[in-house]
This record gives C-alpha cells, structure tokens and sequence, in this order.
C-alpha cells in the first residue's frame, strides 16, 4: 500500500468538475445503444456529487457494456470475461478511500461471473454495480444469455430458448447480506440518474440491474414497455424515488413501496408483466465488509502525515 | 460433396456427421461459428438424438462434456483462448480421467492485453495436459481431423483437441469436399465406451489415487499418446484410403527432397510458407517445409529421421514461452539432439499479425547465409519497445504498458469481441 503524497495535498481544496472532465473517447457503442443512457447517467452523477477522477474506478468484464472504464476519464480496469466484481473487491480492498463502480453485462455476471456475484453480495463491500442488462450477448454478437426471455431466438438458441429467464434482481434479493437493489431502465433518463444516484450513496454493495436495450441485437425486446409507459412501475416512496411532476404524467403506473420491505420487494421483482422501477430493497444496516475487517487501519493518520511532510519537504528553502 | 462453405461450418458440419450425443458450449470469439452452427443443426433436428447444452462458462461446458462422456456419450465442444484457460481444470480432468472428448481449439491469443486474432498461445498452453493435440492446415483438413479425432480419442480412450487457427480458417470461406454420412459411418463406428453405467458393476469415477499408482495413472497417459503416434498414420491411411485424400498424419513434408533447409510450422502458415519455399526453390535453393500435424503426442523420431539430412533447421511459431523462447523449438531440439543441425527460432504472428512472405524470405534469407540468431521475432518493432525501456527507466510512474504502446503507434484500444 502507498499514499500518494500530492494526492494527500490535493484533497485540502473543493474543486468544481464539469462532465467533460469524466468524458474519455468517443463511445463506440451502436447508436441507440442503451450503455449511451447508462454513461450519461453515471458521467452527470460523478459531476454532480464531484467525484474527483483520480479517486474514482470503474472496473469491468469483457463485453459491449465492460467496454464502460475506457469512456470515463477515470481509472478504469477492462479485465477478464466475468471476473469484474472480485477485481473491484481487491481494488477496494487495497484503496478503501476509492469510490468503486462496477460495469457488468448479464453474461458476465450473471452466466460465466454468477459464483463471484453471489459471494459479493454477501461479502456487502461499499460497491455501487451496474448490470446491463440487455438480455443477450452483445459483443460476441447475439447468442441468448441466462436473461434472455423465453423463446429469444439467437445464434445458439435458433428456435427460441426454452428456458425461463433468470431474474437478476430476485437471485440478488435472495442472498444473504443483500444491502440495496433497485432497477432502473435506460430509457427514462431522470429515473435512472435518480437510482444511480441513490445506489452511489449506499454504504455497502449497491446492485442496479438496468434494462438496457441492444438495437443491434434485439431491436424490438422491449417494444412492449417502450410503447406503453403503463408497463413500467414506478416505485415511489419518501425513502425511495421521487417522481417529478412531468415524469408522473407519463408514467402514470405508480407503488408506494417501502424499501425497507424485503418481502414485498420480492414479490414485486417477480412481477413478469411489468418493469418495477425503483429502489427495491434497502438496508444501511448490513454490515460492510470493510468495517469487519478494517483495511482503513492500514492508512492511519500518521501515514498521511508523515508523507504530507515528506511532500512539504520539496518546497523548504534550506537557509 | 463439394462446398464453398465457412471453416466453422465445415468444422460445424464434420461434427454433426460424427453423430455427437451430447455438445456443449459457451460462445468465444472465432469460435462462436462453430457452435452456432451445431446449434441450428441440433435444433433443426439433423443431428438426432444429440443434446445440446447453452452453458454459462467454458468451465461448465468441459464440467458437462466430462460428465456426459462418462456417462457414456460422445461428447464435444468448442473454444478458444481465455475460454480455454478459464476451462483448465477440468481440461486436465478429463485427460486423467481417460474421457474421449473432442474438443475444437479455434486459436487465439491470450490476454492481457486483450487480443481477438490467432496465434497459438491457447492450445499450447495446455500442452501437457494430456490431451491429444492435431493441428489443421486448411479448412478442408479441420475438417477430416474431426472425423479421425473421435476415432483416435475413443480407441484410446483419451481426449482430442483439434486446433485450427482463429479467423485465418474458422472465418475464410474455402471449398471443402463434405463425406457423406453413410462414408463417415463406415469409418467412424459407434462409440463403444470404456465405462459404462451398469446397475451390476456400479462404480465411482473419480478416485484419490495416492503416490502407490498415480505416477503409473499418469504413465499409462503418456503410453497411450506413444501409442497414437501409430495409429495416427494408420488411420490417415485408412482414412485417404476411403476419402482420396491426405489428411492428418504425423508430418506434412513439402518439397522436402535434399532440403539442406528445412522449415518447421504449424497450422495455416503452412500455406504461405509453402509459396515462399517454392519462391527460393525456384531461385535453386535447396529449401523444405514440414508440418508438425501432431503436436502432441509429438513425434519425435519421426522428425528426426526427417531432419537428419538436413543442414540447417528454422522454427516457425506462433507461440511463445516467456523467458526462454520458442515452445515447438523446444520439443524439435530434443528431436534432434546430436544431429549436426543449426536450429535458429522464429516466433511470428503473435496476436495476428500478419507473416507476410516479405518477412519470411528476409528472415529465410538470414538463415541461409547462417546468420539468423538462435532466437528472432519477426517484425518486431524494436524501437517501440526501447522507448517503453526508456521510460521504465526514467519514471518509477510509467503506466500500464499496453496503453502507453498503443499511444507510441498512435491507436487508441480497438474493439474488442
Ligand atoms: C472466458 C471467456 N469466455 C468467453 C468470452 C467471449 N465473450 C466475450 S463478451 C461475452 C458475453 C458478453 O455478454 P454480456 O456480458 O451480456 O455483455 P454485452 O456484450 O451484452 O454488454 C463473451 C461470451 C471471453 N471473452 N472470455
Ligand atoms: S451490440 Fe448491442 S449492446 Fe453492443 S453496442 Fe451494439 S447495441 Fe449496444
Ligand atoms: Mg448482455
């Protein structure tokens, strides 16, 4: 472990961040992609909440969605097919201090990662993780993934899956130490900042499954939702969502839902007509894996200090 | 039956022929084709009675070809590069446990830095997994080594990869003769397995052997692959006496009569180094290929007796062990230890770039006039290694190495699949 000394002089001044301070390169995601949606959420939310960059990681798998890191004008780490979350649990472990977001499709968390997504729910570290959800496996183009609907015709699946789609949300809703879950999708903007926003200022793991929509691949997936904003449930509660006015006239399909309630969440994220919206689940009082074991003592006050003088000693003029 | 048809469909289409019971797989860049074929082959009913099984990792799909096999099924799948590593476990398992898998390796490159385009870094990292391990050369012979693989993997009762390199084949549409079933079912029997469940003879796959017979377990392993190094060239003999062609073997020799020089590759390469040779050939060079068709087991007599004439040696390899050099070298040194020869290593194409015949007559050139080094890569952009070098050196802080090298060549990250 290492503390960077102009990095411990840099956090004594307020800075004012704009978004083309988070914005890296021109996403290569097709047009219509819902990732497009997810980044500007996330890109307004580090604005909003001035995240500084060099404090700020986005780790991801492999697949469109994992493509994330190399948009932000973060740190970032693209690494292997699945293995995003323990990459982001060793990032935390070793910089506690770092804000961690995680970028993960549904192949990769949820079929070749599935075992790592498990245990990092129960291990509740404070991550804020984004499944994009798009049903498919995008970047290796369209064979159906453990969320593709039944009947999702495919390259590997030609006449339809024949199986039930997985349900993200309620798999997390079931295992131990679940902390937050909510479900956002990509196309109702205030929406999803409003959840992504509300996962980032959950201590301990955050997960937000987001409906994305993959044009390429499955370009009429959620027609049904998209034509009829009565398909989409928005969860509202003083503890949870807020719909503004204009957002009410349209989606006028509305549950007072008390996060607090982990039984109704259930109920409501099997829901198989509509897309609940919202913040599902919500429970500040797990306890984080880091407050159990306390990585944090590894960078004491004395460390910060004794490198905050080794750095005021560059600027000494010896008389 | 004559096709102009995709690698990965002739490889989709020799599968189907051999009757597989049960195929499994998880999609991975260039080897998605082939399993997408089989799938639209299965569900098209073609392929009766055979399951096949979408699983969520490559580690399930060995897991579910392992169990499927030891259950009595014929069993296959498909992969390529880190869904190959992802699956080593159970790569190995099935070798141990003697299970006749057949296994498409469509090679590619392992990350980090991520790479999509062929070179065979995959299979040969599971060279001593136990796994029999044939290269093809054309689409057309990906395509016979399936039909010999299930027949090698099943009289032997070990498991066959067959490598065909990513892209380069599994991507080039080719034309390739497609036997008939009835042709493949004279030469492919049914599978007979080694281990069945039966209610009177119950047993458990599986045993802790301990230090009294593991080393014995292992040692009947490596028999069995000396024992392939016979029946690999009986049964491309039976095989081009029933197809009219030449596929499989242990070697393929070109233009190998006096050859002071002779090359050594494997895999697609073949086809540019074949020109090349005829290029020099032509110029009076006395100048050969051979083709390493079985990389393992490895053949090493074979290929001493036909490297003992010859002069001089060059090894051509998409591969690359880190801190010594070439991996076929190695193996081809031990072939030849106390012949005469100079061997020189020539590790090329790493990560898809392109072996041009420019390259190789340059370095082939070298070779001739005795000055090509022990170890060389070919067209390696030197300086841009130095310039990393350099600023190692000057800051502690350089970086991650992929990003700085792709800033130095002026790319930002390509796309990756
Ligand atoms: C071990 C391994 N197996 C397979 C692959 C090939 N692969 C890359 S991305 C991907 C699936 C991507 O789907 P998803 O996670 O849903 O992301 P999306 O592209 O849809 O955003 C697969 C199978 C790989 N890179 N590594
Ligand atoms: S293939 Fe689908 S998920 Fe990938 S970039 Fe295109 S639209 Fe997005
Ligand atoms: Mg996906």
């Amino acid at each position: 472990m290492t503390t960077n000394a102009t990095e411990c002089l840099l956090q004594l001044c307020d800075e004012q961040f704009q978004l083309e301070d988070y914005q890296s390169g021109v996403p290569r995601w097709c047009s219509g992609c819902g990732d497009n949606a997810i980044l500007a959420a996330v890109q307004r939310l580090c604005r909003d909440e001035a995240l500084r960059p060099e404090k700020t990681v986005f780790v991801s798998g492999i697949g469109c969605s994992s493509r994330f890191p190399h948009y932000m004008k973060t740190y970032g780490f693209h690494g292997i097919h699945g293995r995003a979350l323990p990459v982001a649990e060793g990032v935390k472990m070793a910089r506690p201090d770092l804000t961690v977001f995680v970028n993960t499709g549904d192949g990769d968390c949820c079929s070749i990662g599935a075992a790592h997504w498990i245990h990092a729910i129960r291990y509740n570290m404070n991550l804020t993780v984004f499944l994009h959800d798009n049903q498919i496996y995008g970047l290796t183009k369209k064979q159906a993934s453990p969320t593709s609907p039944i009947g999702t015709k495919s390259n590997t699946t030609p006449r339809g899956s024949y199986l039930e789609a997985l349900n993200p949300v309620s798999v997390t809703l079931g295992v131990q130490n679940v902390s937050f879950v909510a479900q956002a999708v990509d196309w109702i903007p205030e929406v999803l900042f409003d959840i992504v926003k509300a996962a980032y200022h959950h201590r301990g793991l955050s997960f937000v499954r987001i409906v994305q929509r993959c044009p390429e691949w499955l370009p009429k997936s959620f027609d049904p939702w998209l034509h009829d904003p009565n398909r989409v449930q928005i969860l509202a509660h003083a503890n949870g969502l807020h719909p503004s006015a204009a957002l009410s006239r349209t989606y006028k399909n509305q549950l007072e839902h008390d996060p607090s309630n982990i039984h109704r969440a259930r109920e409501l994220a099997g829901d198989s007509v509509n897309i609940p919206v919202g913040i599902l689940y919500r429970n500040p009082e797990v306890p984080c894996y880091e407050d159990l074991i306390r990585p944090d003592l590894l960078r004491t006050p004395e460390l910060t200090r004794s490198v905050l003088d080794s750095e005021m000693d560059k600027y000494t003029i010896w008389p | 039956m004559l096709e102009q048809i995709e690698g990965s469909v002739a490889v989709a289409r020799a599968v189907a022929l051999c009757r597989p019971e049960v195929i499994c797989a998880y999609p991975i860049s260039p080897q998605t084709h082939i399993v997408e074929g089989l799938g639209e082959l299965v569900r098209s009913g073609a392929l009766s009675p055979c399951e096949f099984i979408n699983v969520e990792s490559e580690f399930a799909a060995m897991s579910v070809a392992i169990g499927a096999s030891a259950a009595g099924a014929r069993s296959y799948t498909a992969t390529a590069s880190q869904g190959l590593l992802f699956m080593a476990e159970a790569v190995y398992n099935a070798s141990g446990l003697g299970l006749p898998i057949v296994m498409t390796v469509a090679n590619r490159a392992i990350g980090a830095p991520i790479n999509i385009w062929n070179d065979h870094s995959d299979s040969m990292s599971q060279r001593d997994c136990g796994w029999l391990q044939l290269f093809a050369e054309s689409n057309q012979e990906a395509l016979d080594l399936h039909l010999q693989a299930f027949k090698l993997a099943e009289e032997l009762s070990m498991p066959v990869m067959v490598c065909m390199d990513g892209f380069i084949l599994t991507h080039a549409y080719e034309r390739v003769s497609i036997p008939s079933q009835a042709e493949v079912d004279a030469f492919l029997p049914p599978y007979e397995p080694r281990q069945v469940l039966d209610p009177n003879e119950p047993v458990s796959i599986g045993a802790m052997v301990g230090p009294e017979a593991f080393m014995e377990v292992r040692y009947l392993a490596h028999k069995k692959q000396r024992m392939a190094l016979e029946r690999i060239p009986e049964i491309a003999a039976e095989f081009r006496a029933r197809f009219g062609r030449d596929s499989g073997g242990l070697l393929h020799p070109y233009r190998m009569e006096d050859a002071e020089t002779v090359v050594i590759a494997l895999g697609s390469v073949l086809g540019t180094l074949k020109d090349t040779v005829d290029e020099l050939r032509a110029a009076g060079v006395p100048i050969g290929v051979l083709g390493i068709a079985s990389f393992r087991p490895f053949p090493l007599e074979a290929l001493r007796a036909a490297l003992s004439p010859a002069k001089r040696v060059v090894v051509l390899e998409k591969s690359f062990s880190v801190g010594l050099g070439g991996v076929v070298s190695t193996d081809v040194r031990l072939a030849v230890a106390g012949l005469a020869l100079r061997g020189s290593t020539v590790v090329a194409g790493l990560g898809g770039r392109a072996i041009t015949k420019d390259s190789l007559l340059c370095v082939l050139a070298r070779a001739l006039r005795d000055e090509l080094p022990d170890l060389t890569f070919l067209d390696l952009d030197q300086g841009l290694v130095d310039r990393q070098l350099e600023r190692e050196r000057a800051v502690r802080r350089s970086g991650p190495i992929a990003e700085n090298l792709l800033r130095d060549v002026g790319t930002v990250a390509s796309k990756v699949h």
